[in-house]
């Protein structure tokens, strides 16, 4: 757990969203904040590659994360881009709620579900879907395109699922308590 | 579940009876002792390092609790029934009947690399994103093309899979060889009437061994035909099988004895032969001779031959690995039939519509090096996740068991845990309630005191002693850890359930006591000169958890004190979490 900050560390908005000063954050006006999520020093944040071309039904949306994610120290967050129709294009990146994500980790996922821990330096491939209640541990590396059910323990370099979690999961992935302390 | 950090706190399900009670050989020694008779009475201290108790102890987060039993129940006294099968891949829900017809692995698109696991993606290698496809892997760049597999249509690779590798399997002279041919092949020694029992072919050149697939697809319809022809005459179901069954079993002994009629005996011949023919082994020298030519890099690891159905040798061999199906459980008390969890039916849900976890929750400090002959001080927070107000006595024996024992001291071994009420009862804490909390005298570390109470949660101080360990003498990594057993009882009133109206007041008692073992942490070596016993007992009276924990040669006595404020602060939050249990 990361020591107590000096104030004036975080910008709260009015969502209560903690945003360090010291984080990397581009694009931000296709970032959506679901509130109550604690953006740390040095963590990078890729709101700028955003679809190409004129803003769809989705508007113009890069990155959605839910409510009481924490993002830790330098972490990376990224949205997936691929060559498709012969153009490259990056498509959106959704993260759910009490998401925590690792020192230094780097996520290029395209989707991840609710009360998911990324431990520290994991890599999460491009296009891989995280599934609710997931738990990757430190180090792991996830290929691209993988999909994690839910209720998964993910270690390994490829990330396979080593185990399942009890049913208390979601409780023990909660990040309420986190979010109380800074 | 985690990696274990210590502390960590088991608790010991008592499904198996007198786990880690065991008499130890040194109490059956203390025979002499007076109060043996009650301590036989009082039954014996849980020995966490008992060889058996590993079986017993679990982490509280993989523990229900049955509330008809009023017992905790692990892994092993539950019973799992499968609501579901769904593919980890793709996601989709699999129909039992299909599970039954095709297998356990996904009939879809979802394959793992065969040699790094991670999951292949159907790529086109065509311009245009057009065909041929082929499976490839993005972890370690492994395609179905290297071992010359390419698809047509990017869907029903299963399909396309199983037709390939089927044509690839058969030689074309042999190719989908009739199953009568089997009948061509010797079937045993003693059946041709040589009086030799020689298992090597007498031919020079030996009849093309069928491969296991053909093999198996071969007995596979033989028997579907059977049971179509027994369940044609019968109106199926188990009735036919078990018919199956007998007119084999009674077909075998009627030939063993050398009668009986004709007909039947035509029947049994394919069995006949399946009984008494033999394999000849293949020759290894053909496959040592190719894993010399492939070399290392040419060879399959062990994990990445047993994976495979045909345990292949070389890496040309293998063949795209199908998603395993994984399945959502629920669970039932194997004692009362109740059921505990009920996932909801749906795949992706993480909903429960039932879910009965044991709900007591310790939490303790940092893990630090033990100092061995000083006093450590340790904060035991008790959370209480039931609505009403709970009294815990907590037990631990003076030293713990093992071959160098540890001094435990609980300060205060009866206290109360407040309920978890509304959260808005903490909010308004402190005015809520002035009296009661200054009544506690907190914070003093006075013996028979608590250390500090909220809500829902109570700590007291335990302090341990750990031994000092010899030298000269080699050690287990299990004797490095301080294991402290430690009985917990909780006695609560809860109201009673009952729908008539007429007993509503009336409050029901329940007690509940288990044991639960605290792995404090590692004994650490002794820092000459620095840590003494005088030091170490001015420190024990000390005030503040912080200031009585030894000076550690690389700890910062700063950072150890924000530790404990965020330990305590981290405490506190749990009572959502352990909330929800009930």
């Amino acid at each position: 757990m990361p020591p107590k900050q000096v104030k004036g560390e975080y910008i709260e908005t009015d969502t209560g969203n903690k945003v360090s000063r010291k984080s990397n954050i581009l694009g931000s006006q296709n970032i959506i904040l679901g509130g109550k999520t604690i953006i740390q020093a040095d963590c990078t944040i890729r709101g700028d590659l955003r679809r190409s071309g004129a803003p769809g039904q989705h508007g113009n949306v890069a990155i959605a994360v839910g409510r009481y994610c924490f993002f830790a120290r330098s972490s990376v967050l990224r949205p997936p881009g691929k060559v498709s129709r012969g153009a490259f294009s990056f498509y959106p990146m959704k993260l759910g709620d009490h998401v925590f994500i690792g020192e230094g980790a780097v996520v290029e996922a395209a989707m991840v579900g609710s009360f998911v821990h990324i431990g520290a330096g994991a890599v999460i491939g491009k296009f891989a879907i995280i599934k609710d209640c997931v738990r990757i541990e430190e180090g792991t590396v996830v290929a691209p395109n993988t999909v994690i059910p839910p209720f998964s323990r993910v270690a390994g370099r490829p990330g396979v699922v080593v185990e399942e979690l009890p049913e208390t999961a979601q409780d023990s992935l909660e990040l309420k308590g986190i979010y109380r302390m800074i | 579940m985690n990696a274990p950090l210590f502390p960590s706190i088991l608790i010991s399900c008592p499904c198996s009876d007198n786990v880690g009670q065991q008499r130890s050989r040194r109490s059956k020694t203390a025979a002499a002792d007076p109060d043996l008779d009650q301590w036989e009475e009082e039954g014996e201290t849980f020995d966490p390092r008992s060889p058996r108790s590993a079986f017993s102890l679990f982490p509280l987060e993989n523990l229900l609790f049955c509330e008809d039993c009023n017992q905790v129940r692990c892994p092993r006294c539950v019973q799992d029934e499968i609501a579901c099968y769904f593919c980890p891949s793709c996601l989709f829900e699999v129909p039992s009947s299909t599970v039954k017809s095709e297998g356990n692995r996904c009939t879809r698109n979802c394959f793992s690399c065969p040699i790094c696991f991670a999951a292949l993606a159907v790529t086109a290698t065509g311009e245009d994103q057009t065909g041929p496809f082929i499976l490839l892997c993005a972890h370690c760049l492994w395609s179905t093309s290297d071992i010359g597999i390419t698809f047509e249509k990017p869907t029903s690779i299963t399909a396309q899979l199983t037709a390939k590798l089927k044509a690839a399997s058969l030689p074309p002279s042999n190719s989908l060889a009739p199953p009568e041919s089997s009948h061509s092949r010797p079937l045993s020694p003693l059946s041709q009437g040589s009086s030799v029992y020689n298992f090597r072919p007498n031919s020079p050149i030996p009849p093309p061994a069928p491969t296991d697939e053909a093999e198996f697809a071969r007995l596979k319809g033989y028997y579907h035909q059977q049971n179509t022809i027994a369940s044609s005459d019968d109106f199926g179901g188990a009735g036919s099988l078990s018919r199956l069954m007998g007119m084999y079993s009674t077909g075998r002994r009627i030939g063993s004895y050398g009668t009986g009629n004709m007909p039947k005996l035509v029947k049994q011949k394919q069995e006949w032969q399946e009984i008494e023919s033999y394999r000849v082994m293949d020759s290894e020298d053909e496959v040592i001779e190719k894993m010399k030519k492939a070399g290392f890099y040419g060879a399959t690891s062990q994990s990445q031959r047993i994976i495979q159905s045909h345990q292949p040798r070389l890496l040309e061999d293998v063949r795209p690995l199908a998603a395993l199906l994984r399945t959502k459980r629920a669970k039932r008390c194997r004692s009362c039939r109740h059921i505990l969890v009920k996932p909801e039916q749906k795949v992706g849900s993480i909903r429960y519509r039932i879910r009965l976890v044991a709900g007591l929750d310790h939490n303790a400090v940092n893990y630090f090096s033990l100092q061995p002959l000083a006093t450590h001080q340790f904060l035991l927070t008790v959370t209480n996740p039931l609505y009403d107000v709970i009294n815990i006595t907590l037990a631990t024996p003076e030293k713990t068991p093992g071959k160098y024992p540890a001094t435990v001291y609980i300060l205060c071994p009866e206290f109360e845990v407040g309920a978890s009420t509304d959260v808005w009862d903490e909010a308004l804490g402190p005015e809520a309630k002035p009296k009661a909390k200054a009544a506690k005298g907190r914070k003093t570390g006075l013996a028979g005191t608590i250390w500090d109470s909220g809500r829902n949660w109570t700590s007291v101080i335990l302090e341990i002693v750990p031994p000092h360990l010899p030298d000269d003498v080699e050690l287990e990594e299990d004797d490095f850890i301080v294991k402290v057993p430690i009985l917990v009882r909780s006695v609560y009133e809860s109201d009673v359930d009952k729908d008539d109206g007429i007993g509503k007041d009336i409050k029901e008692k329940k007690e509940h006591s288990y044991w639960s073992v605290l792995e404090v942490g590692r004994i650490g070596k002794k820092v000459a000169g620095k840590v003494g016993f005088d030091d170490s007992a001015s420190a024990g009276t000390g005030v503040a958890v912080n200031k009585a924990l030894p000076p550690t040669p690389s700890g910062e006595p700063r950072e150890r004190e924000h530790r404990d404020r965020e330990h305590r602060s981290s405490s506190r939050s749990h009572r959502e979490s352990a909330g929800a249990a009930r």
